[in-house]
């Protein structure tokens, strides 16, 4: 029994269990936090509302003449802040749209769109700051965000300068969707970032390997020119054919000096470069 | 494949190598159990330095000669349509979507136009917002690590 195990032992085993395999390099993998889609990070908003006057006149009186003229009550009840929600929601829906919009009376354009669902969403975003369990509020901003998302891939299809100058106008950021979807699981990003670690390594011996080459260029044209020399004067010396020209040897010695300058060039370049961050 | 030089039409992909366009060729295929046709994409590498084409972009690209490196089999030729600036061929008019832009920018003369609204004399060629706003010139990918340093095309 003891006997077959060995001949067991001895030979290469065919088949290595590798679905329990742990890699023993030091590659520490961090799950990316989850970020909720409504948050501005996510949505691609870079900007925030600005903050509201708090003495701004609801727009439909803001230049009735009684009002100016009333007492301190009653144009506190006309205030932005002291009305009801959405009028404030529908006063920056408008301040923004104004930005953008092509004329006066465009409201349905696609920046006027886009410009007025920015401004819900980000009305809505400082709003489940507050509220975080408003569930109504957050279905609607995350179907807001994406109607967003598909109607900037439309604009950029249909219309690139102007999707460029919409996303600066707005202060968004623009991201495709990825290709294919997965779930984020250990196994898989630890082999991703398997794969990263051997192409670095792959690439920094190939570097190492380029540059010992490179070191030895220099010493070997030199060698090289002396050898030919030598033989070129031994074959004039015992009179046999000429095989070393003299074309050759200045050839190499052109070369070497190209050479020379080129490592000088390099070698100036990376000390200005040091000397710089040092400063 | 040497001398054919053959000419394709595809659309420009993300692509990270320098140089070097991917191009996606697309087409119909007879799936004969079905009787129906399905899309079959083939992607090109085209030698492109000065990177001619853009992320969407339809390109013509004609086959090298011989291949150039293990990828690159084709060049760039010429941008046929640019994403999001098409020309109407027979018109030779800019067209935005159903509309002349010409149409357009009349209709808003006539309403009158607005001073901060977008005008096309003024806008730069595309390109500027590149890896600010705009991350469609690369693969954007699921986040799948925390490094602490900035990955812009992890969504």
């Amino acid at each position: 029994m003891n006997k077959l195990l060995n001949v067991v032992h001895a030979v290469p085993r065919q088949f290595v269990r590798d679905y329990a395999f742990k890699s023993d390099l030091k590659i520490k993998w961090v799950r990316p936090e989850k970020i909720s889609c409504i948050k501005p990070e996510k949505s691609g908003d870079l900007a925030k509302l600005p903050p509201l006057n708090p003495n701004e006149i609801l727009p439909e009186y803001k230049d009735s003449k009684e009002l100016a003229n009333a007492d301190e009550t009653v144009k506190s009840m006309f205030m932005l802040s002291n009305n009801r929600n959405h009028l404030t929601t529908r006063y920056y829906r408008d301040q923004m749209v104004k930005e953008v919009q092509r004329h006066e009376q465009d409201y349905g354009s696609m920046e006027a769109k886009l410009a007025k669902m920015t401004a819900v969403i980000r009305r809505y975003q400082s709003h489940m700051e507050v509220h975080p369990r408003d569930k109504m509020i957050k279905v609607q901003l995350k179907e807001l965000i994406d109607k967003r998302k598909k109607f900037l891939k439309y604009l950029r299809r249909w219309d690139y300068p102007r999707f460029e100058w919409i996303l600066e106008k707005l202060d968004l950021v623009y991201k495709p969707p990825p290709a294919h979807f997965h779930w984020v699981t250990r196994k898989e990003s630890l082999q991703k970032l398997t794969d990263i670690y051997c192409e670095k390594i792959k690439e920094e011996r190939l570097e190492a390997y380029h540059k010992e080459l490179q070191a030895q260029q220099i010493p070997f044209l030199e060698d090289a020119i002396k050898k030919m020399l030598f033989v070129r004067k031994e074959q004039i010396d015992c009179d046999v054919p000429v095989t070393v020209t003299e074309q050759q040897i200045e050839d190499a010695r052109k070369e070497l000096a190209e050479l020379k300058e080129l490592r000088d060039a390099a070698a100036a370049a990376t000390q200005k470069q040091s000397d710089e961050t040092f400063h | 494949m040497a001398a054919r030089g053959l000419l394709l039409m595809g659309q420009c992909m993300p692509c990270i190598k320098h140089n070097a366009s991917k191009i996606r060729i697309r087409r119909m295929e007879l799936d004969k159990n079905l009787n129906m046709y399905f899309k079959k994409d083939t992607f090109y590498f085209a030698h492109d330095p000065q990177k001619l084409c853009k992320t969407g972009d339809v390109v013509l690209i004609r086959e090298l000669p011989e291949r150039m490196t293990r990828l690159i089999t084709h060049s760039v030729e010429k941008v046929v349509y640019p994403l999001g600036d098409i020309t109407d061929p027979i018109t030779g008019k800019k067209v935005v979507v159903g509309k002349y832009r010409e149409d357009i920018e009349m209709a808003n003369q006539l309403f009158g136009k607005s001073d901060k609204a977008f005008d096309y004399e003024k806008a730069p060629p595309r390109g500027r917002l590149e890896g600010t706003k705009d991350f469609t010139h690369g693969e954007t990918y699921i986040k799948y690590h925390e490094d602490g340093t900035e990955q812009p095309f992890a969504v």
